[in-house]
């Protein structure tokens, strides 16, 4: 009697795991599809900072950041990420200075037939904090999500220990001031020819483009953001927003960079 | 007596070290007249030794100035310049509006200087591009 118990139950069971089990399948093709895992392409350095504790900010969801946008420093390109913050904290106005290093990323990077420096990607301003990079004033269309979150109120603007409070001045119609919604990074040296205008170019009897090393460091460091926050979906450059000789001419590679990440499985415009 | 020396050698080195607009458009009649060709003897007057270092040397530096275009004298406009002392250190920004006359197009590009102080005097120590 017993054994016929245990036997019809283990029969009911058996079937009900076998509806459970269609409905699992059906399940799982209604069900979007779970993202992979961040997939490590390149050791990105973590630094820290010191920072203008003195200095206004803002803050933001990462979700907010749908673009990535190419500088170069126009410095030597032996500068650290740690010089670029130094620079920085000397910038702007007793009134308005700089928080801290303005890119969300720094690329050290050899030029053509050398090997220094050491090819590094380092962390800069954190995603979460509003960059300086694509112009004061510039304006960037918002999408219907990035609105939201803005008239939510998730975009704030202060300084330590004080009130974080909404800037209405960032939004204009439809659009939003372009370093609320993009984030930069740099590749430290000089792309742009010597003139008057900048005394760091290269000769122009031997112009200087980013290396193949370069060209990869941005694609990985940009694919791996993509994989991380999927929003990130543009790569632009410092001259898109502003008349510039930013990022040199690290600007007509941007293709080509846009097609080496989709070679680690990215998708940039 | 001693005082009044003590305070006259202190302000007369106050004024003999601060950075005002004459000096810094001393500086870019100065870097203008290099980039001209005009006076190439200029270029350790101009520029810090640590930029000439990373520029590949004097004479690699004179060689990309005697190869920059000779823009005519007609057609050249003096910039504007606009500097502030940097918020970290003895460090000077100087924003230089370059403006060509051309007739067919009036375009300007600005960039920034970065200036340091050498042996007392101001000199360029390069240029930075960034915005905020």
């Amino acid at each position: 009697m017993k054994i016929g118990l245990i036997l019809l139950s283990f029969l009911l069971s058996g079937v009900g795991s076998a509806q459970n089990c269609t409905n699992c399948r059906m399940n799982q093709n209604l069900l979007p599809q779970v993202p992979e895992p961040p997939l490590e392409l390149i050791k990105i350095e973590k630094a820290t900072y010191e920072v203008n504790t003195k200095a206004s900010f803002c803050k933001r969801p990462v979700e907010m950041i749908d673009t990535i946008v190419i500088h170069h420093s126009e410095t030597p390109n032996t500068d650290t990420a740690q010089k670029i913050n130094e620079y920085h904290l000397s910038r702007g106005t007793p009134e308005d200075p700089w928080y801290m290093v303005a890119y969300s990323f720094i690329i050290n990077s050899p030029y053509s037939g050398s090997n220094t420096p050491t090819p590094v990607v380092t962390e800069g301003r954190p995603l979460e904090i509003v960059g300086a990079h694509a112009g004061a004033g510039i304006y960037a269309p918002m999408n219907q999500a990035q609105k939201k979150m803005f008239d939510e109120g998730k975009v704030t603007c202060g300084k330590e220990n004080e009130e974080f409070v909404v800037n209405p001045k960032m939004v204009k119609d439809d659009s939003i001031y372009a370093n609320v919604t993009t984030i930069g990074i740099v590749v430290v040296g000089n792309y742009a020819p010597f003139s008057k205008e900048n005394p760091n170019g290269y000769s122009i009897l031997f112009p200087r483009n980013p290396t193949k090393g370069t060209q990869d460091l941005i694609a990985r460091t940009s694919c791996q953001l993509q994989k991380k926050y999927p929003n990130m979906k543009s790569i632009k450059w410092h001259d898109y927003y502003r008349p510039t000789t930013c990022p040199g001419s690290i600007k007509k590679y941007i293709s080509k960079i846009i097609s080496l990440a989709r070679n680690y499985g990215c998708e940039f415009n | 007596m001693r005082i009044q020396l003590i305070f006259s050698l202190l302000l007369f080195s106050f004024v003999a070290l601060a950075v005002d607009d004459k000096s810094m458009n001393d500086l870019f009649n100065k870097y203008n007249s290099l980039m001209d060709q005009k006076k190439i003897e200029l270029v350790d007057e101009v520029f810090t030794q640590k930029f000439i270092k990373e520029s590949g040397g004097k004479k690699e530096l004179i060689i990309k100035i005697n190869q920059l275009p000779v823009v005519k004298e007609n057609k050249k406009v003096a910039p504007e310049i606009n500097w502030r002392k940097g918020l970290k250190g003895e460090i000077y920004f100087a924003k230089v509006k370059y403006t060509s006359q051309d007739k067919t197009k009036k375009t300007s590009q600005e960039s920034e200087f970065m200036i340091l102080k050498e042996d007392g005097k101001l000199k360029i120590n390069g240029t930075i591009s960034d915005d905020n």
